[in-house]
């Protein structure tokens, strides 16, 4: 009993993590029609920026947060402007291929240029979980749940209260009809690509304290976030965010009961069962 | 015997049924037309006969064998070829490519399937674009190479889907004569249309479908002055519209 | 002609090259290049004709690699017999992932090759009886061979460089008869518009099987000979996604649904992989991934097909002229 409540906790943690980067992943796809392959690797480069903050000037990875995260949403709305903008018009399987190449090239680039050793990020106030209830719960996880909480539901309540939030809302569902009530596409697609950007290296940042980190980690976490957005139905928040959570959990569960070197596998193949069978994803609110 | 006869055709989607106890007969060497208002099921019609979508119920009886259950690529083996509302060129191929690989079907040898579509761009008068991609066509030619792929399958029955949809007057009565033209050369056609000009000119029959379920099935001269058909078409203005004067 | 003429060049420089330049790491490249290629030329068939993108074809690769290496070591099997057992494996490992991916379109396509590559990896890594998991398999001694007379000396490089260049020759061949057939121009309808295919009497799960079966072959066949090459597999080294992307990359780069295009492909970038790789073991990953997203953005049609749009239209026109003069 103990042990499954353990696992269910420690699933929902990391599940909230989960969920911040496919959210960033689903609104892209949303809004733009892109698969980005990049993505893992926008949460590679936010674990290395959280590293280097803590290494280099000393800041706490839950403080440097604040300045990753406009960093992050600059740096996307630059890579849309300059790499993506010209592509997105060719279509789905191009864009595909073209995050895949920008994928290798960045991951390939930061193990030039940060070797592919593993890193770990140590906190002074890491070292003894907390112990609610008998139930271990490690600090920076703890932490990170909470940020990641909040960001999300900002996320959440920009999208849904504001109006350019509205906007991105609109051109997700129906570009054409946006467009001829007056919302600029393109300016809203740039926005998008920062936010999901934003998201993902954000979440890289709260990830840092509780993974290792080394160069070619966002593969393994492109490969989850697809397995999350399938999961919630791609271009859904709220699928996401189920999905997320739902992926965390069944990992954790899996870990347990099945067995820890196929914990991946299994998250795999519950993508492909509801690529087959629920292609609107779980919930039926995704578009095919 | 008819060479196509669709007997109790019958397609729910969820709740409604987008076809309905549908039966009738094409006779071998005729133009039957096919109309009814938007959302009456035309097209389900074709797509339930070419094995696109699979029908619940009914049979479709081309020259008296049974073809429901069959696999589009192997309907159109069997003769029946369609063409689509919203064309679908492939679109990165030239228009003689596409037309060629339609040709594989009767033809296997290269040279052969590209010598039969030559001789069919030059029926529907595309030739000149041979090279062309189609994407680069305009809408025009595009439904002409639809028109074209499909014929050059060498099909018994050719089942037009909304040829003449967003072509201009002159474009019209210009396919209007391809259609006639296609029809002498030996070639069975149904031919689903907006445009009821081009339908009441050069169709020998026309069935008219409302809701799924057939209405009428008469000459077209007979059509355009029946009650049942005017009421389908205009709903209650019905009342107010003088009889005996067609509706178009 | 002028054709025929260029590819009897191409034939000689490919036969005498290893013995006129006899820099270990010049064989080695022109071995690493033309077993890219029919790497290249394996995914170019599903991928470039049919136009189902696929982000798994490691699967292939790995299974051509592991059977060989399984029946060497285990039951003795000559690896050249093996190669070829290699591809019909992979070929029927492809039936049941064809029936699972081909439900699917487009990027959904792309993301299941994806997971069920990753499914095949994890359990390579995990069946330990069968493949001795992430420790590898590892052969010392290759068997023993003569060729006229004269006993193969498996330590040069020289008789690989021979036997791939004979693979990718089948490779080449293979797909000049599929571009040249019916069956290429119905892999090209089908990569065009499922449903109009259809309409004209194709088969499209026939024709989609074809192709992914005759890319796993080769795909497999290229396996089996990096494993003898190598004399180590992994299931890191054989079943990686980064395998898969790199196959997809030369394919793209050189040309998608070209005869020629995975050659370029793999000329231009396992040359320039391969330099890097000296100074830095994944250099070369940057490039491939810099030339990817310069491919799409300013070449989709790849090197080679952008050379080869040039010559199909001039011909077009000719042929045009001809036929209505």
């Amino acid at each position: 009993m103990e042990t499954l409540v353990q696992s269910l906790v420690s699933g929902i943690l990391t599940g909230s993590l989960y969920a911040m980067i496919g959210v960033g992943l689903t609104i892209i796809f949303g809004v733009m029609r892109i698969i980005n392959m990049a993505h893992g690797d926008m949460v590679m480069l936010g674990m290395y920026s959280s590293f280097w903050a803590l290494t280099l000037w000393n800041i706490d990875p839950f403080v440097s947060i604040v300045f990753w995260v406009p960093v992050a949403f600059l740096i996307g709305m630059l890579t849309y402007r300059f790499l993506l903008k010209k592509i997105v018009p060719a279509g789905e399987l191009n864009t595909l291929l073209y995050t895949a190449g920008l994928s290798l090239f960045v991951s390939n680039l930061a193990l030039l240029v940060w070797t592919g050793d593993y890193r770990t990020i140590k906190l002074d106030y890491a070292v003894m979980p907390l112990r609610p209830f008998g139930i271990a719960v490690p600090i920076p996880l703890a932490i990170a749940f909470g940020m990641a909480i909040l960001i999300t539901a900002l996320l959440y309540w920009f999208l849904v209260k504001t109006d350019t939030g509205r906007a991105i809302r609109a051109t997700s569902q129906e570009p054409m009809a946006a467009a001829l009530m007056g919302v600029n596409a393109a300016q809203m697609e740039m926005l998008t690509f920062g936010l999901g950007t934003a998201l993902a290296c954000g979440a890289g940042v709260l990830l840092a304290p509780s993974l290792y980190l080394y160069p070619t980690v966002g593969e393994i976490l492109v490969a989850k976030c697809f397995v999350i957005v399938v999961l919630g139905g791609l271009g859904s928040v709220q699928g996401a965010i189920a999905g997320g959570l739902l992926l965390g959990v069944v990992e954790s569960l899996g870990a347990v009961y099945v067995s820890v070197p196929y914990k991946d596998a299994i998250g795999f193949v519950i993508f492909l069962l509801v690529l087959l069978f629920r292609p609107s994803g779980l919930f039926g609110v995704g578009k095919s | 015997m008819a060479l196509l006869d669709v007997e109790g055709l019958t397609k729910c989607f969820g709740g409604l049924k987008a076809v309905s106890n549908l039966s009738f007969q094409v006779n071998e060497g005729e133009i039957l037309g096919l109309i009814g208002p938007n959302g009456a099921g035309k097209t389900t019609v074709f797509s339930l006969i070419t094995g696109f979508v699979p029908p619940n119920e009914g049979k479709v009886l081309l020259e008296g064998k049974d073809i429901v259950g069959l696999k589009p690529y192997s309907i159109a083996h069997k003769g029946v070829a369609r063409t689509f509302q919203i064309v679908k060129p492939f679109r990165k191929l030239t228009v003689l490519e596409n037309v060629s690989l339609a040709a594989f079907l009767r033809h296997s040898a290269r040279k052969e399937a590209e010598a039969e579509a030559r001789r069919v761009l030059e029926r529907v008068e595309l030739i000149d674009k041979a090279a062309s991609y189609a994407s680069d066509l305009t809408l025009s030619e595009q439904k002409r190479l639809e028109i074209a792929r499909a014929l050059a399958t060498n099909p018994k029955v050719l089942l037009l889907d909304e040829p003449m949809g967003g072509l201009n007057p002159t474009e019209i009565d210009h396919a209007s004569i391809l259609v006639r033209d296609i029809c002498k050369s030996g070639v069975t056609i149904v031919w689903v249309e907006h445009v009821l000009k081009a339908i009441m000119n050069s169709c020998h029959r026309v069935i008219v479908i409302h809701h799924g379920e057939k209405i009428a099935d008469m000459p077209p001269e007979q059509i355009v002055i029946n009650p049942v058909v005017i009421e389908a078409y205009l709903g209650k203005k019905a009342n107010s519209y003088k009889k005996g004067e067609p509706i178009c | 002609m002028k054709k025929t003429v260029l590819i009897i060049i191409g034939l000689i420089v490919l036969g005498i090259a290893p013995l006129v330049v006899r820099s270990p790491f010049f064989v080695h490249l022109m071995i690493m290049v033309l077993m890219w290629t029919v790497l290249g030329a394996s995914w170019n068939i599903l991928g470039g004709y049919a136009g189902q993108v696929s982000f798994g074809h490691a699967t292939f690769l790995g299974a051509g690699a592991y059977t060989t290496m399984i029946l060497y070591l285990s039951c003795g099997v000559d690896p050249w017999y093996g190669i070829f057992i290699g591809g019909i494996v992979a070929v029927l490992i492809s039936l049941p992932i064809g029936f699972i991916c081909f439900r699917l379109r487009g990027p959904y396509f792309s993301l299941s090759t994806l997971a069920v590559a990753e499914i095949v990896r994890l359990v390579a890594l995990n069946w330990e009886s069968l493949t001795a998991g992430p420790v590898g398999l590892l052969i010392t001694t290759l068997p023993q061979v003569s060729f006229f007379g004269k006993a193969i000396n498996w330590e040069s490089k020289v008789p690989f460089y021979y036997i791939i260049a004979i693979i990718t020759l089948i490779a080449l061949i293979i797909t000049y008869i599929v571009s040249r057939t019916r069956v290429g121009a119905y892999l090209l309808a089908l990569r065009e518009d499922i449903d109009s295919a259809e309409s004209i009497g194709i088969n499209t799960v026939k024709a989609r099987v074809v192709a992914l079966a005759l890319s796993a072959f080769l795909a497999g066949i290229a396996g089996g000979f990096y494993a003898m090459y190598l004399r180590y597999v992994d299931p890191d080294a054989v079943f990686s996604i980064g395998l898969s992307v790199e196959m997809l990359f030369i394919a793209v780069v050189g040309g998608l649904a070209t005869v020629g295009g995975p050659l370029i492909g793999a000329i231009v970038l396992v040359t320039l992989g391969e330099s890097f790789r000296e100074h830095f073991l994944s250099g070369h990953l940057i490039f491939y991934g810099f030339f990817m997203m310069l491919a799409i953005r300013y070449m989709p049609d790849g090197v080679w097909g952008r050379i080869n749009t040039l010559f199909k239209k001039l011909r077009l026109k000719k042929d045009v002229n001809h036929g209505t003069a």
